[in-house]
């Protein structure tokens, strides 16, 4: 069995090819992953959100948790999970949900317990940030868990306005991710495929139905 | 690609050379004739070059280097006569082969400057043409045509001339030009590409012509006889009313 | 070999099993590109569906890009995965070690003999029963369904369409949308089969069948099996993307995760991918980003809520380093997009299978004869009009046209271009090279023409004639028009 040094050895070996360098950040050009000069981030965050077929939300923070638990009840929602990166939002949301009947559990208990994660009608997770340009949630292993944002059919997230980058140049050069853990990950509007004769459908392994909780001050 | 180089400005240029191509000599011979009686109605004198064969292209797209530098050979020493008149070739394909190709094909061989002295000269009929925009429109062509524009692939993509025969039928009274939506792909020659693989080579003209007929095109127009020899000889196999013609034998009919 | 039973209370649906795969051996040595190409041709539905949606996708595709620097992006991207793979095995030595640091275990495959026998053997060694697997191009380069079948590991693929390619014994037939060439009808007999009854003929009745049997192959396998679109150095992380949530759910769910990437895939940092990945989703459907994109570094750690307790990467080679430092090492910079088959004409009449390997299209036939070798794989280089479509396209600006034309001319160069085209050429260069001989040729020839021609077309059907008259009236033009 070819081990690490003989493996290497044999692409050391090969002839080098020209090496033009790394290219400058600083002369990165426009993409459409990034925002044009003078747009609002989080307008162009609800925007895109909208593009990918995700709903979004603009609740102040004192009513968060009220919010949140109204829409799992009126999608009928019982059997919901809550992340730890909810953080401050984690409480307000797991009384506002008892309120209203909907039983939630942390998600870290119910992780373990796959039959059981599998029956939850929705999730609820915090985020490490939100990408303006491109309508995504980030979410990391040590906040949401791997599946926490995409083990049940509904999915919500709640962003902090503060928490919102313009484009993915920002996102991957700045702090977001730190302690991200053992996976990051974005994700933007619900599962989808057209593999069937090119018609789309949501829902296909993730959520069929995302919704963004945008809070501000 | 390089296809910025700078070329003389040969305008008012009084003597011309007209390369015919292989397919010029064989099949397309009437092409050559009405490319070398517009050029005479604009006031250029016409050379044709002794000895000129192929550019060699067939053989150099299947790989086969060394009968495509012999045969390209002949077509160079042909060529390279010591004068400095434009080389104009009725074929975006084959120009592209002078311009672009044969300086890897001569490289490092006792021909390679002479290449490099063709693929300066080397031009484009229609490209040339559309530098003549004036002194076309002064001969008031005329025809009253539905006109469909394909761009040779080597024509468009090497050596990106887009505009310019578009330009030259704009110069034509009568002409209607529409754009169709798959104007820009292959129409499924690609040289030997289209015996060796007859049934996909048929099947991708017919994704070209069968635009045609909802668009109500009269005449399919190319700059290149390799389209023209795959689009017109399908569309008369299938009895088809369109007529495929080389934008030079357009040009020669609306002033005539 | 049943999914376990009932994990959530609710019925399986009946009838679901692991689909049997029929492995088979790749067609290439057995069949020609023209054979396997009129297989498809002969599929009114597969062609318009072919055309349809690689047009479809070409035209998302440059709208995304419309507006902003495209060639901007297009040259940076170039040159990232030209320094990468310039020094590939110094950001190879750096993955490994950040790998290796972040709890992953890495193995190293020469070859895909030794691919399929290291995955077997994680099989075995982690007792692994069943295994989910996401979209993988490298898997299918090693065959790897048919070696977990043959280690009596139960195979589920979760890509939807890959899925029912695996039902159906059949092979995906273009990188990015693997049953562009199936119909719905087809999809809804193979479920309504499976399910042994009747299921709607709707695609989001079909997809929820679908959905729900690999719901449980998620919850019960034991691994997860996943390609990588990126190996990113500075951190040792794998990165996937997809759109239905399948990739990040076998990286998710299953105890151990493995994952098989080609070498070249690796890029420096994670900076580079504000550069790589919208390049990446925008030359693949379209999309301004894919639904999900997956940084995974390794298993499950300490406090984390869930996740696998083992991470397996399987480098592979399998021909990869041979082309380094080469003519044709710019082939290795593919970050298979697919856009050049969406842009293709070939492709767009022949579809994926024509190309006999796994890669179809432009870069299909680039990699065949690259991998498989030109003996077997170099007669696809030869299936393109070298058009230059897949070169303006192309996100990191791969010389696709310079690069078929370098394999014919290796082809030639080892003769392995048929006696008969040998022959040919050559005769041709004794006699277009003597402009007397030429002029003759050509008096002659065009003589003989119009002896055959009615009017300015020859249609006679004659030997040396038919591969062009079959369908084509070869025209002389003695007149206008
Ligand atoms: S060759 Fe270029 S266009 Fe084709 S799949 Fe690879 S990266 Fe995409």
């Amino acid at each position: 069995m070819t081990d690490r040094a003989s493996f290497l050895a044999a692409i050391r070996a090969t002839p080098r090819g020209e090496d033009p360098g790394l290219p400058d950040r600083i002369q990165a050009p426009d993409a459409p992953t990034e925002l044009r000069a003078g747009e609002s981030p989080v307008e162009r965050l609800v925007a895109e959100t909208e593009l990918v077929s995700a709903e979004p939300h603009r609740v102040a923070r004192a009513s968060v948790g009220e919010y949140v638990a109204e829409l799992l009840r009126a999608s009928g929602s019982t059997e919901v999970a809550l992340t730890e990166d909810l953080a401050a939002q984690l409480v307000p949301i797991r009384t506002a949900c008892e309120a209203v009947g909907v039983h939630a559990d942390d998600y870290r208990v119910v992780a373990t317990d796959r039959a059981r994660a599998s029956r939850l009608h929705a999730t609820v997770t915090g985020c490490a940030a939100a990408v303006a340009a491109t309508g995504s949630i980030v979410t990391t292993a040590a906040g949401a868990g791997r599946a926490g944002a995409l083990i049940a059919p509904l999915h919500i997230c709640v962003v902090e306005e503060t928490q919102i980058v313009d484009g993915l140049h920002a996102l991957f050069d700045g702090e977001a991710l730190a302690g991200a853990g053992s996976l990051l990950a974005l994700q933007s509007g619900p599962s989808r495929s057209a593999d069937i004769e090119k018609v789309l459908i949501l829902g296909v392994h993730g959520p069929g139905v995302v919704h963004l909780v945008i809070v501000g001050d | 690609m390089d296809t910025g180089e700078v070329i003389a400005d040969h305008v008012g240029v009084p003597t011309v050379v007209l390369f015919p191509t292989c397919l010029g000599d064989v099949v397309a011979r009437q092409t050559v004739a009405d490319a070398a009686q517009v050029l005479a109605r604009l006031g250029f004198a016409v050379r044709h070059p002794r000895g000129a064969t192929c550019c060699g292209q067939p053989a150099f797209n299947s790989g086969h280097d060394v009968p495509a530098r012999a045969v390209a050979r002949a077509t160079l020493h042909a060529l390279d006569d010591g004068s400095v008149d434009p080389i104009l070739v009725p074929s975006g394909s084959c120009t592209s082969m002078v311009r672009l190709h044969w300086r890897e094909l001569f490289h490092k061989t006792d021909d390679a400057e002479a290449a490099l002295r063709i693929a300066r000269r080397v031009r484009e009929l229609s490209s040339f043409l559309a530098e003549q925009s004036s002194a076309i429109a002064a001969l008031q062509p005329r025809l009253t045509a539905r006109v469909a524009y394909h761009d040779s692939c080597h024509m468009l993509r090497e050596l990106r001339i887009r505009e310019e025969p578009r330009a030259v039928l704009a110069t034509i009274e009568g002409v209607e030009l529409v754009e169709l939506a798959g104007g820009e792909r292959c129409c499924g020659f690609g040289g030997t590409f289209s015996v060796r693989y007859p049934e996909v080579s048929v099947a991708m003209a017919d994704a070209k012509l069968q635009e045609l007929e909802p668009a109500g095109i009269d005449l399919l127009v190319s700059a290149d006889p390799g389209c023209l020899m795959q689009l017109g000889g399908r569309l008369s196999r299938e009895g088809s009313p369109v007529r495929a013609v080389h934008l030079a034998t357009v040009l020669a009919e609306a002033i005539a | 070999m049943s999914v376990q039973e009932e994990v959530d209370g609710t019925p399986l649906p009946p009838g679901w099993s692991a689909p049997a795969h029929q492995p088979g051996a790749f067609e290439l040595p057995t069949t020609t590109f023209r054979e396997r190409a009129e297989r498809t041709m002969a599929r009114p539905f597969a062609r318009t569906a072919i055309a349809g949606a690689t047009d479809h996708a070409a035209e998302l595709t440059w709208l995304k890009f419309e507006g902003v620097d495209h060639d901007g992006l297009r040259d940076q991207a170039k040159q990232i995965r030209a320094h990468a793979i310039a020094n590939l095995p110094d950001y190879l030595e750096q993955w490994i070690d950040n790998a290796e640091a972040n709890g992953t275990i890495v193995h190293f495959a020469a070859d895909e003999v030794e691919a399929r026998r290291i995955i077997a053997e994680i099989c075995v060694d982690e007792q692994i029963a069943s295994v989910v697997k996401s979209k993988s191009m490298a898997s299918e380069e090693v065959s790897l369904n048919s070696a977990l079948e043959g280690a009596g590991v139960d195979v589920f693929e979760t890509d939807l369409g890959e899925f029912v390619v695996q039902a159906m014994g059949d092979r995906p037939g273009h990188v990015i949308a693997p049953i562009l060439h199936r119909t719905k009808d087809e999809v809804h007999a193979l479920f309504s089969e499976m399910a042994g009854r009747e299921l709607p003929n709707e695609a989001e009745a079909l997809t929820a069948f679908a959905r729900a049997g690999l719901r449980h192959a998620f919850l019960t396998a034991d691994g997860g099996i996943s390609g990588g679109n990126f190996l990113i150095a500075e951190t040792g992380e794998v990165m996937l993307v997809t759109n239905e949530g399948n990739g990040r759910l076998t990286t998710a769910a299953p105890r151990v995760h493995i994952a098989l990437v080609g070498i070249e895939k690796v890029i420096p940092r994670r900076r580079d991918l504000p550069v790589l990945l919208p390049l990446l989703t925008g030359h693949g459907t379209g999309q301004q980003i894919t639904t999900y994109v997956t940084i995974t570094g390794g298993p499950r750690r300490g406090a984390e809520p869930d996740g696998p307790e083992r991470t397996h990467v399987v480098l592979l080679d399998a021909g990869r380093s041979a082309l380094l430092g080469g003519e044709f090492e710019e082939a290795l910079h593919c970050i298979r997009c697919g856009a050049c088959q969406n842009v293709c004409p070939v492709y767009r009449q022949v579809g994926g299978h024509a190309y006999g390997w796994v890669y179809g299209g432009p870069i299909g036939a680039v990699l065949t004869p690259l991998f498989r070798g030109q003996e077997e794989g170099g007669e696809v280089a030869q299936a393109t009009t070298l058009c230059g479509a897949c070169d303006d396209i192309c996100p990191v600006r791969i010389p696709l046209h310079d690069l078929l034309l370098g394999l014919r001319r290796q082809r030639a160069e080892q003769a392995q271009t048929p006696r008969r085209e040998q022959l040919a050429f050559a005769a041709w260069g004794a006699v277009w090279s003597r402009p007397r001989l030429y002029r003759a040729s050509t008096v002659v020839g065009g003589a003989a023409l119009r002896v055959l021609a009615r009017g300015d077309a020859v249609s006679t059907r004659l030997p040396g004639l038919r591969r062009w008259t079959d369908g084509r009236d070869l025209l002389l033009r003695r007149g206008r028009g």
